[in-house]
């Protein structure tokens, strides 16, 4: 039976003619884990075997096509968090390419976060966010996002936030804040227990977060 | 006690009238603002009790690992989000400072975040990441940076 379904399988590999993926093709297996088989150590670039879980199509195009710096003190593996110096540019693919690797990266997933809302925030409760952002937990320490004179500011050691409402799935920020050990054994930030009021309200503050807000 | 708690709301209210945030600060930031119900609330948690602990491998992995992202690796306040936050990492090679500081304050820091003893809230709260033990030796290990004992 095993045999059989192998045979049919790998008939079927056979069948297709682009071999396994653009993906591969394109050798971006070299720096970012793609699979969750993979280890976790020894990647010079993010895991991405839960890229559909965790970005928005649109962004993933444009990011491929037209790379810009998420992490400004680049992709820190070293224990002592030592920043890298000289960081060469995110490699570029066509537009053409890069809609077909965002559609691959799309069917890379190994969850099914809740559902949640990404409704906009009234104004008053986008301040009261913000404010616990920056003060009550910190997060700004990390995070670079935008404040009320659209600047952008904050510490770098964790991804830039000032695009999160462009990239990132809002169902992914939930369950990041909830459960992030769903998607990385160990991670550098801290862990938060937040009430699931405060999680909700977190989540749809991060969406509203645009980098056509910068002024 | 009830001194203490009173002195500590004082820092508070200071120190709020002259950090609004943890970013780098610009012009345009908001007014300050008193402190919230839950951060009053974080003041007056009851104060955990150090134990003797020992410094071993682990604690100076574990502060590698998350607490050099600001106090840099050897612990002089150099981490590489340090120039970007408006209040600085302490230095924890400083005697100076630390001395004045009692191990069971250096303990709620780390905890439960740098408001909790009076100080900025760009040092994050710990507590649901670290177990109590790993802090306490987190503690030793600060005291043996410094080269230094509460005074
Ligand atoms: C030389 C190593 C290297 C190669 C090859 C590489 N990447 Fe990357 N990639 C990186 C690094 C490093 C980052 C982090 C950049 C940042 O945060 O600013 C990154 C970031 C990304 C991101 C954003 C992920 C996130 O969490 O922010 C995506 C998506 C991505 N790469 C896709 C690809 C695709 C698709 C390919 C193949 C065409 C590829 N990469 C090839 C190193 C690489
Ligand atoms: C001590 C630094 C630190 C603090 C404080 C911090 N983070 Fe993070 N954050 C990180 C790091 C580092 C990562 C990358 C994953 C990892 O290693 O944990 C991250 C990842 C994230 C991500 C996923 C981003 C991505 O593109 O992969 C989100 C969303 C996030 N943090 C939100 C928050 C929020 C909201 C807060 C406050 C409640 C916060 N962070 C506080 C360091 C921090
Ligand atoms: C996001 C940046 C950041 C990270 C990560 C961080 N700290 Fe801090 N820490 C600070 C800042 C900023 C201060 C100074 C606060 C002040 O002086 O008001 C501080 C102050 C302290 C203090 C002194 C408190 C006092 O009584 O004055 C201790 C102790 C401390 N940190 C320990 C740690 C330990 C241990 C870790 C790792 C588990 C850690 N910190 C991680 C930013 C950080």
């Amino acid at each position: 039976m095993k045999t059989l379904t192998t045979l049919i399988l790998s008939g079927l590999l056979l069948s297709t003619p682009a071999s396994a993926g653009v993906l591969e093709d394109k050798n971006c297996g070299s720096c970012h884990r793609l699979k969750a088989e993979e280890t976790e150590k020894g990647f010079t670039g993010p895991d991405l075997h839960y890229a559909g879980n965790k970005f928005q199509p649109e962004w993933l195009k444009h990011f491929l096509n037209n790379p810009e710096v998420i992490r400004p003190a680049g992709f820190v593996t070293d224990p002592g968090f030592l920043p890298k110096t000289d960081l060469p540019p995110h490699i570029s693919s066509s537009k053409e390419d890069a809609n077909a690797l965002a559609q691959e990266l799309m069917d890379l997933k190994i969850s099914a976060p809740t559902p949640v809302t990404s409704e906009p925030l009234s104004k008053g409760l986008r301040a009261r966010i913000k404010y616990q952002f920056e003060r009550t937990f910190g997060c700004i320490s990390c995070h670079q996002s935008l404040n009320l004179a659209g600047k952008i500011r904050g510490g770098i050691s964790g991804p830039s936030l000032v695009n999160a409402g462009n990239r990132l799935q809002a169902d992914w920020v939930a369950d990041w804040l909830k459960a992030p050990e769903t998607y990385t054994a160990k991670r550098r930030m801290p862990r938060y227990k937040m009430e699931p009021d405060t999680l909700d309200q977190f989540t749809r503050f991060l969406m509203t977060l645009k980098k056509e807000n910068i002024k | 006690m009830i001194i203490n708690r009173k002195f500590l709301l004082t820092r508070i209210i200071l120190l709020t009238t002259l950090v609004t945030a943890c970013g780098q600060s610009e012009q345009a930031t908001p007014a300050a603002k008193p402190p919230t119900q839950q951060e009053v609330a974080e003041v007056t948690q009851q104060t955990p009790q150090p134990k003797p602990v020992q410094v071993t491998e682990d604690t100076r992995q574990t502060y590698q690992w998350y607490c050099s992202q600001c106090h840099g690796i050897k612990g002089k306040g150099d981490g590489i989000n340090a120039k970007l936050l408006t209040v600085p990492p302490r230095n924890h090679t400083k005697a100076a400072y630390l001395e004045t500081r009692t191990d069971e304050q250096l303990f709620e820091a780390i905890k439960f975040g740098g408001l909790s003893v009076g100080r900025a809230p760009c040092m994050p709260a710990w507590e649901h990441t670290l177990e109590e033990d790993a802090i306490h030796s987190l503690v030793r290990y600060i005291r043996e940076l410094c080269d230094c004992e509460a005074l």
